[in-house]
């Protein structure tokens, strides 16, 4: 009996080792979904609107079908990334993220920045050379400072209505974007 | 020994990533969030959880989504039944509430309105409001749904901070109750 309980308790603390092992190389082993399906629209250095999300079709990002969206993916190891634009007078919103989908910045219209969408985005060793003055940047530019080379920017921006979202995917598509060469 | 460490070790994880509770998910009744999961540094299960979610998570400053698939009685979501969801919301600059299947698919009428928008819904006088999720026909603000089988539903507050803790309100969210159900 005592032994049963033994293997038992063995076989429970053997299951939390594996427990934390399978939580924590979760994000390393499993290839993240969200970037895989980023990387396989076109959207390295130029935004991309997604579809509108309609009743009765998958929507693997979990889109709100209420938003439109815009995705741009960089590659900073060819220079920082910069996104520009002019967006309509509604809420809007911008987050960076990383390869494992994790947001590495974001912010929305509300913080102070209006219209203007003007986000710089630095790896490291671009962060250090824009400290030390070696790198020309606008005035005024959102500086971001991520720890990826591999990143992508997503714009939420929120029609008052379905009917104008044609006009504000349009000026999601205008954004610029793209990396300055160092 | 083995099967009861490969049950424990993998139940326990599915477990975790599925639901959350007690892993890092807060819960306000029927619904749940991911709080930290647009955090810049998630701790190990968020960040597990958005690695095999899959999902654009908001981030922390562009709002917060919770999920219920049950009702406020712990009863699964049934596209069977007529759903009351009855309330107020966190403020937040708005919200949308939208019906999907538990993959994520928008399951509301095709050609019609896919979510609930904060900014058009009818409101009682003291700002609450009575939304109905159901494929039959409802008052108030009614949003007609499709199909057979469960479902979950997604609330997500944009502009938020009512769970940054920095707020002086107690959040609350609106409860989901349960009305007729068709055989």
């Amino acid at each position: 009996m005592t032994r049963t309980v033994l293997w038992l308790l063995a076989g429970v603390v053997l299951g939390g080792v594996i427990h934390l092992a399978v939580i924590l190389s979760l994000p390393s082993l499993a290839a993240n979904a969200a970037w895989a399906r980023v990387e396989a629209l076109d959207a390295l250095g130029k935004p991309v609107v997604l579809p509108t999300v309609v009743p009765g079709e998958p929507n693997a990002l979990h889109l709100d079908p209420e938003l439109a969206y815009a995705v741009c993916r960089m590659d900073l190891r060819q220079g920082a990334g910069v996104v520009r634009g002019v967006l309509p007078l509604a809420f809007w919103s911008v987050a960076v993220y990383g390869r494992t989908g994790t947001i590495l910045y974001s912010t929305t219209n509300r913080d102070g920045i209006g219209q203007n969408l003007e986000l710089g985005i630095f790896n490291q060793a671009q962060t250090r050379l824009l400290a030390q003055q070696q790198l020309d940047i606008a005035e005024g530019l959102l500086i971001v400072e991520s720890r990826d080379d591999d990143v992508f920017v997503v714009i939420r921006l929120a029609p008052p209505h379905q009917a104008m979202r044609k006009r504000y995917e349009a000026a999601l598509q205008k954004i610029s974007c793209g990396t300055i060469p160092a | 020994m083995i099967a009861v460490a490969l049950v424990v070790g993998f139940g326990l994880s599915w477990y975790a990533l599925s639901d959350g509770r007690f892993f890092g998910a807060i819960d306000v009744g029927p619904w749940s969030a991911w709080r930290d999961a647009g955090s810049p540094t998630p701790d190990p299960y968020t960040r597990a959880f958005v690695s095999r979610n899959g999902a654009l998570q908001l981030g922390a400053s562009e709002g917060l989504q919770f999920v219920a698939s049950a009702d406020s009685d712990g009863q699964r979501l049934d596209r069977s039944c007529r759903y009351r969801i009855d309330g107020t919301t966190p403020v937040a600059t708005f919200w949308t509430l939208v019906p999907t299947a538990p993959d994520g698919t928008p399951i509301a009428r095709p050609g019609g309105p896919a979510a609930f928008n904060s900014a058009r819904i009818a409101r009682a006088s003291d700002g609450s409001m009575q939304l109905y999720v159901s494929r039959a026909l409802s008052p108030y603000n009614w949003l007609e749904i499709t199909g057979d089988g469960p479902f979950v539903l997604a609330l997500t507050l944009y502009d938020t901070s009512s769970f940054a803790g920095v707020g002086p309100t107690v959040a609350t969210l609106p409860s989901i109750i349960r009305e007729a159900c068709a055989s």
